[in-house]
């Protein structure tokens, strides 16, 4: 993970017990089933990450969180790098809040509940559990490490007392699926509260894909066909407490994604455009990085990394005419690339 | 039966002519399910009847050559085509081809081309003919002034302009309901305005300003008489003037929204940073007041509002992106 300027283009291995904590299913959907049929997980070392990288090393944390936002054309490689960042960080030991695709908390919602602590919001156990599943999947080490400040009271039976390891709240809101959004709200509480506290040992690093989810609209409807306000749901109300830049002792990285949202025009990736006003408004002031296509060097670095995987069989890929007609196909766009490369 | 002097060349290839006598021509067009109009005296005795088919075998009278072959190169095409009339095939000698290609093959040619006849054409309104309008319509002008030699000296003296457009038509009336529009057009820098008065005046007269040429187009037809539409409007230009000025007791209520530029006091941006700074515990400790104003008269905090400011007010764009970026940079000295 100590990559420096020297490295651009070049691939690096993750191992694979690191990919099984840290991205339960954090990684882009084609990219996991190329780590399958490769088997093993490689990311490209690019200059956003980088440039990312050397700002976390060099930032102070007894300062509030800084913002980092990556943006760009679709395809481009935005996620990737955020998970390279994610690694980056995971390797560094920070305890790690990944939230794989912001836009999956806003649409096509199975089951809503309101809210059993606030009236007005909206509950989604499943995908509450799910995240919290995937939570402790990820920071194993520091479950037992951390401790609750406050008491948490569930039902009229159940209370999680003050001073208790985080694992418990976070098995309970597994296991108490109706409570479970609220468990998130509370394990983010506490996480913000205790990386700021000069004492604490860790530092946090948010990771959120697809954050213009958050002030976009949603197509949630009520029972009675009334559409549900992102603010109203308990998972982003908590989401957004953490973007906000009141705690120190960590960052926050993030993307943004035109694939996922919900009525934004497909040739919007500017932040101002994909993040509204509001949004613009809320995560001011942030270090905006964009991401590229490919360059020529990088290019050339991942066709050789096909080739040497035998990914490319095509007889006339391997030409210099056949790359030739690759670049100009898809213009240097990684997922262009790997969907063409994947036919040949 | 209307008998008309025309040339019509015929698809079947069949012309029947009679009245041998007559200098006229009277083509009869035998279509298989057309009627047949009874030509009048000179009928060599035929049968009336509407027959198709066999028709009296008349001579049929060649067409003669068209008249592109016999017109000199320095011909006056103005007596050709002294007014607007259709395209005639053998008067215009020029080797036009207009229409749909049949397969593997070319537009078709002008000779008897129904497309060509159809289209509008400017054939009387060549150069030559525009030129002796203008000569026959100069005793009818008066001189331009020979002062106003430049357009700049003309908007100086003139600037307001009213444009309006007289009809000719000789027809059964020859009032044209057209005739009553009137636009008049205006510079906005060449009113006294300030601030207030200039978005207000904007604001007021919405899509009739243009902004990158500076004027102001009113356009009006909604009197019946052409002097009614020009005094409405010199009235509207007046008023609109007269009311950009006025303040209303419930202009105090705009609120953000209505802001034409996004201005970075007491906006949530602004907010926002001196929050974060005053976190950072950047200044010293000393009043609230004076911290924030400390802070803000910091280098990269300016230099930070005025990225965010080309930000909202000119969109989003990789450059100013940029600009933002290295101003949030500097800020927090990453």
């Amino acid at each position: 993970a100590c990559h420096s300027e020297k490295h651009v283009g070049q691939f690096y291995t993750l191992p694979s017990a690191h990919v099984r904590h840290l991205f339960p299913n954090g990684l882009p959907w084609r990219f996991q089933h190329q780590t399958k049929t490769f088997n093993e997980t490689c990311i490209m070392v690019r200059q956003p990450a980088l440039e990312v990288i050397s700002c976390l090393k060099k930032a102070d944390y007894s300062q509030p969180a800084l913002r980092y936002l990556f943006y760009g054309l679709k395809g481009s490689g935005k996620t990737l790098s955020l998970c390279h960042t994610v690694h980056f960080c995971y390797t560094q030991g920070w305890l790690v809040l990944h939230v794989p695709d912001a836009h999956l908390w806003v649409k096509n919602c199975k089951e809503l509940l309101p809210s059993s602590y606030s009236s007005s919001r909206f509950d989604q156990p499943l995908q509450a559990t799910t995240w919290l599943r995937n939570f402790k999947i990820t920071n194993e080490p520091f479950l037992s490490k951390i401790k609750t400040k406050e008491r948490y009271v569930w039902t009229k039976r159940e209370a999680t007392e003050a001073g208790s390891p985080l694992g418990e709240l976070v098995d309970q809101g597994i296991s108490r699926v109706k409570s479970s959004s609220d468990v998130v709200g509370a394990v983010m509480k506490e996480l913000r509260l205790q990386s700021s506290q000069p004492g604490a040992d860790f530092r946090m690093a948010v990771a959120v894909d697809g954050v213009n989810a958050l002030w976009g609209r949603s197509t949630i409807k009520r029972q009675d066909k009334t559409a549900v306000d992102p603010e109203e749901l308990t998972l982003v109300y908590n989401l957004r407490k953490l973007m906000k830049n009141d705690w120190s002792g960590g960052a926050i990285i993030t993307t943004l994604s035109q694939t996922g949202s919900l009525y934004t025009p497909k040739s919007a990736y500017l932040p101002q455009e994909l993040l509204g006003e509001r949004g613009f408004d809320s995560v001011d002031p942030f270090i905006p990085v964009s991401v590229p296509n490919y360059s020529e060097k990088e290019f050339e670095s991942c066709y050789l990394y096909y080739m040497d995987r035998n990914w490319l069989q095509h007889p006339q890929s391997r030409t210099e005419e056949g790359k030739k007609e690759l670049i100009f196909l898809s213009n240097r766009n990684p997922s262009m690339l790997e969907r063409l490369c994947g036919f040949l | 039966m209307a008998s008309l002097t025309r040339n019509v060349f015929l698809f079947l290839g069949r012309t029947n002519v009679s009245g041998l006598g007559i200098k006229e021509i009277t083509n009869r067009v035998t279509y298989a399910t057309a009627l047949f109009a009874n030509s009048t005296s000179g009928n060599k005795g035929l049968p009336d009847r509407g027959g198709r088919g066999s028709v009296g075998r008349r001579p049929r009278r060649e067409p003669g050559e068209p008249r592109t072959e016999k017109m000199p190169l320095d011909q006056d095409w103005t007596s050709v085509y002294p007014s607007a009339t259709s395209f005639k095939s053998n008067a215009v000698p020029l080797p036009v081809r207009m229409g749909y290609p049949v397969k593997r093959g070319v537009p078709p040619e002008k000779k008897g081309n129904l497309e060509l006849l159809k289209i509008p054409n400017f054939l009387h309104l060549t150069p030559a003919a525009i030129k002796k309008h203008c000569e026959a319509l100069k005793p009818f002008c008066t001189e331009w002034p020979s002062a106003l030699d430049t357009d700049a000296k003309c908007d100086e003296h003139f600037p307001i302009k009213v444009e309006s457009t007289d009809y000719v038509c000789a027809g059964p009336s020859v009032r044209n309901p057209s005739a009553r529009i009137v636009h008049l057009k205006v510079k906005l820098s060449r009113f006294n305005l300030d601030d207030h008065a200039r978005k207000k005046m904007l604001k007021l007269v919405g899509e009739r300003y243009c902004k990158d040429s500076d004027i102001l187009s009113i356009t009006t037809d909604s009197c019946p008489l052409r002097q009614q539409n020009y005094e409405y409007a010199k009235y509207l230009l007046t008023v609109l003037y007269h009311e950009s000025w006025k303040i209303e007791a419930w202009e105090a209520e705009k609120t953000a929204a209505d802001m034409e530029e996004y201005s970075w006091e007491d906006s949530l941006s602004q907010k926002n940073m001196l929050d974060t700074l005053l976190r950072m515990k950047v200044a010293g400790e000393g009043e609230d007041a004076e911290v924030r104003k400390q802070l803000l008269e910091r280098e990269d905090v300016q230099d930070y509002k005025d990225s965010v400011v080309r930000l909202k007010n000119e969109g989003a764009s990789e450059s100013s992106m940029l600009q933002y970026k290295e101003a949030v940079r500097k800020v927090f000295n990453v």
